[in-house]
């Protein structure tokens, strides 16, 4: 073993937030070394090839680019960082199709407020006033949550009180509790919270203001997706990490932190190099650094050992990748995301993720009515994507992994068919079906969960943001991605690189490992 | 705001403030609740290493002599156990020493997903001049050694929901081993489709695994059918000459559509594409393995012949430090590393499947067209996969790791 390296600051895996705390840090003037156990950067945040296609695996669109002349606050941290990326606008918010016979629902929302309470409008006459209350709801806990970060945490009060009280007064509820006491009735709830699925768990544990933060920020932002797939912003960070000075060591695990008297003093890699650092900046989760990662084990503290109890691994995802020889208009599809529930009940459609019998819950889209060339002329590109909960897929063995995926996606595949429609089977020409185990093998996520950890109230954005700091369990040791303080998503997982370098880099100016 | 808003979950006040301030403590107290039971890891991520393993080491338990030129080993792992579970018509590359230089190279596994269970992975290789690892392996390996395996990757094997049930295959010298494990996996009832396979030889004397197949064909139910296709000879029983679209579809299926399947050398592959196009099948339905390295890079379409046979300094950016070689135009970039005793990662080697993704930083390469795997966000910031980059001008590059 040869100790010949250190650095300002390491950063464990090179996922959204990974690359982000790399560049931010690098940008900041230290020493950045980024270790990724995978050849490519991103995560989740890739693409890859079959035959013609190149196909996008995880992000259906992300939150908080915003338009050129609007930049949201993921849009501003990319034009700062000067990375380069081109933003395609997503058309339409969602169709929503939920299939159950008392409940049945086919409605395609648009992005826009005024947009969306006239469209809700016109499929529920009468359900303006109601709608336009969620919407000023909605925006007051946005408001709310930005005045929060500008405050680092220490709010005043009486400010909170004054122009905040509907956030406050929220603040510790769900969804459900919210919406019940606004007495929105079911049909508009049910449009209202088709993005549940974005956030994994069902509407009576949705903590608020997480929902409401997202809903408006697809509202008033719309939502964005990168050209050239994921692996568009994934290549683009990992330049900005090297314009910046950053190294990225790419195949190598590190399969230890290095924990003396309560602080890192640097990793172990699987390739048996040991390097030094007080800072590190993990994109792996709390889950995998804490039950495993600590060297020595005795160095991990009680809080942390508690809290992988008491908290809930997120859902993980199952996604079939659909490369089809003809058009999206000879398919006859017409929209971008289409949201196919069987029912609009969400604690039902939670339940039915913790196994794998019938699954058909489904975030479906047609990456042509975004970008039309993203695959060659005359085909279209299509994926699906369903969630699985809890230990649905600990019982799969090797042997019939590949059966198992082919029935779940042809179920997924039929259950499109029916409720759309569009025939697509005959016009296949490459699929590739990704399940948890797919997620946990590309980038060592716990159960192949692609949301970190379970958002209730209790261990939501809010209680999560005020703890960033005695959440430092270990001195020079913070966490970016879902599992972080700004749970679960895309922008989420940026934002918290941001956040986590720039706390590092604080605490070095500071002189101290921790703040 | 735009008017007043009053959501009354509880009567506003002090109460909120109470709750809100709360948050902490409310999540610190649950998490002191909890139990410091460690956390036992998940199957999820322990199947997915036992499917996805990134190296498997194993033993040659067995050679068995199928021909003068070729021979088949038989691997197990080391330390026991099963190596990866795969999908018949999958390869692995395999790692070996030579001297100061470390080379790999794809094989397509010859024996069946259910053999994996039992213990052990078949390759076959066949030695020919031109693949100099092959020679080695059949002139040197004997039983005992040890090798290192990826785990089973590529995308030629059959998938019920996008192709045919009725599969032809078509295939020519050592081609024919992902057809062996296809065959193998009808056979013993793990993959359920028709396979009617092309088998083009030169001579009877050329044919590899034919009693084998026979034994098959028998066990399975008449989902599996060998023609032998010998272009040097003419015997009976036997179809002679090339594989032709006459043949193709006198042997395909007639009243449902059908899958091509296609593994051999390059040039039999370009003669039958040419086929194929006159027969009108879908592009979904035709499929082929990849062919390996690119052996003569001055063959291919569109290279400048005049950088042939030069050499060029290439400059290696790796983790820790740097390196100069020189490096040898008509050898791939990752041939020239693996000859200075550089390890890179590779696995296809074909260009397809981007192990090898190195940053260009600058100069000027040749990529291979067929072989150009690239995402298309990598083309525009200079990414190259080495294995099917030649140098056309001096070079840095940073390697992955």
């Amino acid at each position: 073993m040869v100790k010949s390296h250190f650095y300002d600051a390491i950063i464990i895996g090179a996922g959204n937030g990974g690359l982000v705390a790399a560049a931010v840090a690098a940008k900041q003037g230290l020493r950045v070394l980024l270790i990724e156990q995978h050849n490519l950067p991103g995560g989740f945040a890739s693409s890859f090839t079959r035959g013609r296609f190149e196909f996008e695996p995880a992000l259906h669109e992300l939150c908080d680019i915003g338009p050129k002349d609007d930049l949201g606050n993921c849009g501003k941290l990319f034009k700062d960082l000067g990375a380069e990326i081109e933003w395609y606008p997503v058309p339409d918010a969602y169709r929503l199709i939920v299939t159950n016979e008392s409940e049945k629902v086919d409605v395609t929302m648009p992005f826009g407020e005024k947009d969306f309470i006239d469209k809700m409008e016109e499929y529920l006459p009468g359900s303006r006033p109601k709608t336009e209350e969620f919407f000023a709801l909605c925006k007051e806990v946005n408001s709310a949550l930005n005045y929060l970060a500008e405050s680092k945490g220490h709010p005043d009060k009486k400010k909170l009180m004054q122009d905040y009280p509907n956030f406050l007064r929220t603040a510790t509820y769900s969804l459900e509790t919210v919406e019940k006491a606004m007495k929105i009735p079911e049909n508009i709830k049910g449009i209202l919270n088709a993005y549940w699925c974005y956030i994994g768990i069902s509407a009576d544990r949705i903590n608020f203001p997480l929902f409401a933060a997202m809903f408006i920020k697809f509202m008033e932002k719309g939502a964005y997706v990168a050209k050239n797939r994921s692996h568009e912003i994934s290549t683009a960070l990992e330049d900005r990490i090297r314009h910046f000075g950053g190294e990225i060591l790419y195949n190598t695990k590190v399969e230890k932190i290095l924990v003396e008297d309560g602080a890192v003093k640097g990793v172990l890699t699987d390739s048996g190099l040991e390097i030094g650092c007080k800072h590190i900046i993990s994109n792996a989760s709390p889950h995998l650094v804490y039950s495993s990662m600590i060297k020595p084990s005795e160095e991990t503290p009680e809080f942390a050992k508690k809290s992988l109890n008491a908290r809930r691994v997120a859902p993980a995802a199952f996604c079939i990748y659909l490369g089809l020889n003809k058009t999206k208009e000879e398919l006859g599809l017409k929209d971008y995301s289409y949201f196919i529930y069987p029912t609009m009940d969400t604690t039902k459609l939670y339940n039915s993720m913790k196994n794998r019998d019938n699954p058909l819950l489904q975030a479906t889209v047609c990456l042509n009515n975004v970008i039309p060339d993203c695959s060659p002329k005359g085909t279209s590109i299509m994926s699906f994507t369903t969630l699985f909960a809890e230990d649905s897929w600990e019982d799969v063995k090797p042997e019939d992994y590949v059966k198992e995926k082919n029935r779940i996606a042809l179920n997924l595949i039929n259950y499109f068919e029916q409720s759309t429609g569009i025939k697509i089977k005959d016009s296949i020409e490459e699929i590739e079906i990704a399940s948890p185990l797919t997620f946990a093998r590309y980038t060592g996520a716990f159960r192949g969960s692609i949301y970190g950890y379970e958002t209730d109230s209790w261990d939501s954005i809010l209680p999560r943001m005020m703890m960033m700091e005695s959440d430092v369990l270990i001195k020079g040791l913070r966490f970016v991605g879902g599992a972080a303080f700004r749970t679960l998503g895309y922008s989420s997982a940026y934002m918290s690189g941001e956040t986590s370098a720039l706390l590092t880099v604080k605490d070095i100016k500071e002189g101290k490992q921790n703040g | 705001m735009d008017k007043k808003l009053n959501v009354k979950i509880k009567p506003i006040g002090l109460l909120d403030i109470i709750a809100f301030s709360k948050m902490v403590k409310k999540r610190t107290q649950k998490i002191n609740a909890a139990k410091t039971t460690p956390i036992i890891p998940s199957e999820v991520n322990k199947n997915a290493l036992l499917l996805h393993p990134k190296t498997q080491f194993m033993k040659i338990s067995e050679i068995i002599p199928e021909s003068p030129k070729v021979k088949t080993f038989v691997l197990r792992m080391s330390g026991g156990g099963s190596p990866a579970f795969f999908r018949a018509g999958q390869y692995v590359s395999l790692r070996l020493r030579i001297g100061d230089s470390v080379f790999t190279r794809p094989y397509s596994i010859s024996s069946s997903p259910n053999d994996s269970l039992k213990g052990f992975y078949s390759i076959s290789i066949k030695g020919t001049d031109e693949g100099f690892f092959s020679k080695w392996a059949l002139d040197n390996w004997k039983e005992g050694d040890s090798i290192e395996v990826s785990s089973p990757e590529g995308n030629f094997y059959y998938e019920p929901i996008r192709d045919a049930r009725f599969v032809t295959g078509i295939c020519g010298g050592s081609g024919v081993t992902p057809f062996l494990s296809m065959a193998k996996a009808i056979a013993e009832g793990e993959e359920d489709f028709n396979l009617t396979l092309l088998y083009g030889s030169c001579k009877e004397c050329d044919i590899l695994f034919k009693n084998e197949f026979e034994r098959l064909e028998k066990l399975a139910n008449g989902k599996l059918k060998i023609v032998y296709v010998l272009s040097d000879e003419k015997k009976d029983n036997f179809e002679n000459g090339f594989i032709t679209s006459t043949l193709i579809k006198k042997y395909s299926a007639k009243d449902s559509p059908y899958s091509v399947f296609i593994c051999g050398p390059q040039a039999m592959y370009n003669f039958v594409s040419k086929e194929i196009s006159s027969l009108n099948i879908p592009q979904k339905y035709v499929r082929r393995e990849l062919f390996g390295e690119v052996k003569r890079i001055e063959m291919v379409n569109g290279y400048p012949v005049e950088h042939l046979n030069k050499f060029y300094q290439l400059k290696v950016n790796y983790f820790g430090g740097n390196t100069q070689i020189i490096a040898n135009s008509n050898d791939s970039i990752l041939v020239s590393l693996e000859k200075s005793g550089i390890i890179a990662p590779s696995k296809c080697r074909s260009g397809e499947c981007g192990f090898c993704r190195s940053k260009l930083i600058s100069g000027e390469v040749f990529i291979v067209p067929d072989g150009d795997g690239r995402r298309a966000a990598d083309k525009k910031l200079g990414f190259i996969h080495i294995c099917s980059s030649y140098p056309i001008s001096d070079l840095e590059i940073e390697l992955p790791r």
